[in-house]
């Protein structure tokens, strides 16, 4: 977005997080909103991640140990189901795929430029240590 | 509006719309943002907000951009508990004069701020808000070191532990006072509601956090905040280290109501021997050679002394 300087403000002028009006913020999902150019939700961070995780539904049982605990607000999940990563948000950090129950694991980090369908046709068996 | 969420199992906790957003400027797998996201989603509620300085506020409100979706506020390192204690006398004003425009809602009003600024900066301010007897929440995000300027030691950093102003090396083991008790402190204040929290254990999290929101007066949640970057440990390792800190029981969880009720909310299946969490931290790994070994004894002893105290608090209900 095109920056305006400190001093090209007017006194009092005032930033908004979304456009228009939301009445019942907690009860909106993030698809429903209209974020304007100020929240951080329109920025990417994509580009901080060396590995980034990939999701395979296949093993996925719905606990949602990695929605609560990604720090980054990119595990997305809706009505009880985790349906996939938000990939601008995500930093790449890999506590979900540590959080995850499954064997094997249903997210697993891959060097950022891996290819998901690739990846997704090798997944790992499960391991039959267990853990 | 002001009934409590019902938070019955992750599954319905993950229905949550979320108030805080991504692409903040937090490290990679920093903690903070996880304590955040499940005390705003712990209520539907309103939420008039504010952050002291240190990372939470720097990385989350950088322009052009705001990570928060709910009125928020920051002025100083030391006054965010009283931008909000402030916000709380203007709102219960303007009800009693009969001036909201939607008197049916109930915001709850949040203070966030590291333990620099509650500790050590904000200590002040804090104690007059709980003194003052303010309808707000304090949380600290206890990451016991001041991150975001580098990692000086302030008075929530435990004994041994190396920090940029108490370093390790070859006369020093690095900090040498322990951590100061300040749930005891604020809980001394004759507050409704004191709490510590570990976000690893997220339902005792949300139970805690809506008690705090339900009870009238000022309520005090300590919240461990493992810090990649200070603890130095892997981004992908903060839930283990938590798990670690709350099943050795360095990090004991438990609440304390009107100052004479207190509570333990987590008992470890295995506790696990406190040497386990030191050693998987950078911040710990000089007391791993001969001469220092010493303290790693200390450090069991301590935190034994601290449950058994807390033990016998809990069955005399003092
Ligand atoms: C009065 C004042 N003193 C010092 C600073 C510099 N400063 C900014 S952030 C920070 C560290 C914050 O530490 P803490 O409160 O523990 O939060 P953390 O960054 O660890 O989350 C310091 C010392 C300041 N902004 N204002
Ligand atoms: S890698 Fe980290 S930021 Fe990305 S989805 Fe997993 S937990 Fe979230
Ligand atoms: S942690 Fe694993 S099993 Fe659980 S919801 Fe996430 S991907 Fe699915
Ligand atoms: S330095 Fe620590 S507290 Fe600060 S953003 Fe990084 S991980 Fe979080
Ligand atoms: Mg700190």
């Amino acid at each position: 977005m095109m920056k305006k300087g400190w001093d090209e403000f007017e006194i009092g002028a005032m930033l908004r997080t979304f456009d228009g009006k939301i009445d019942d913020i907690a009860g909106t999902l993030q698809e429903d909103r209209a974020y304007s150019e100020n929240s951080s939700f329109v920025a990417s961070v994509a580009d901080w991640r060396i590995n980034k995780p990939i999701f395979n539904k296949d093993f996925c049982i719905d606990c949602q140990f990695c929605w609560v605990y990604c720090p980054d607000i990119s595990i997305i999940s809706r009505d009880k189901k985790m349906i996939g990563i938000d990939m601008d948000h995500c930093k790449g950090c890999g506590i979900c795929v540590e959080v995850c129950p499954t064997n094997p694991k249903s997210l697993l980090m891959f060097p950022e430029k891996s290819d998901e369908e690739t990846e997704l046709a090798t997944w790992p068996a499960k391991n039959k240590e267990t853990k | 509006m002001s009934e409590i969420k019902k938070v019955k199992n992750l599954k319905e906790f993950s229905t949550s719309a979320d108030r805080f957003e991504g692409a903040n400027l937090l490290c990679p797998g920093c903690a903070h943002s996880i304590i955040v996201r499940e005390v705003l989603n712990a209520t539907n509620n309103d939420l008039i907000l504010s952050a002291s300085t240190g990372c939470l506020e720097v990385c989350t409100a950088v322009y052009p951009y705001t990570s928060w979706d709910a009125s928020w506020i920051h002025i100083g390192f030391e006054n965010g508990s009283t931008a909000v204690a402030g916000a709380e006398t203007m709102y219960k004003a303007l009800k009693k004069k009969g001036r909201l425009k939607q008197p049916e809602r109930e915001p709850k009003f949040v203070s966030f701020a590291g333990d620099g600024a509650s500790y050590d900066i904000g200590f002040q301010w804090i104690s007059g808000c709980m003194e003052r007897g303010h309808n707000i929440m304090h949380v600290v995000l206890d990451n016991e070191v001041y991150a975001n300027t580098g990692g000086q030691r302030s008075s929530s950093t435990p004994i041994g532990s190396s920090a940029t102003t108490s370093p390790a090396g070859r006369v020093s083991y690095g900090e040498k006072k322990n951590k100061k008790d300040m749930i005891a402190i604020m809980a001394a204040h004759q507050i409704p509601y004191a709490a510590q929290v570990a976000p690893n254990k997220w339902k005792d999290m949300v139970k805690k956090i809506q008690h705090g929101m339900a009870v009238d007066g000022p309520v005090f949640i300590n919240a461990i905040s493992p810090c990649t970057t200070e603890w130095k440990f892997d981004p992908k390792d903060t839930m283990h280290i938590a798990d670690l800190a709350t099943d050795s029981l360095v990090f004991p969880l438990y609440e304390i109501i009107d100052n004479h009720e207190l509570n333990i909310t987590y008992r470890p299946k295995n506790v696990i021997p406190v040497e386990e969490y030191l050693a998987a931290q950078g911040r710990f790994k000089h007391l791993f050679k001969d001469e220092y070994k010493y303290l790693i004894k200390e450090w069991q002893e301590r935190v034994d002394e601290k449950w058994a105290y807390l033990n016998r608090r809990e069955e005399a209900r003092v």
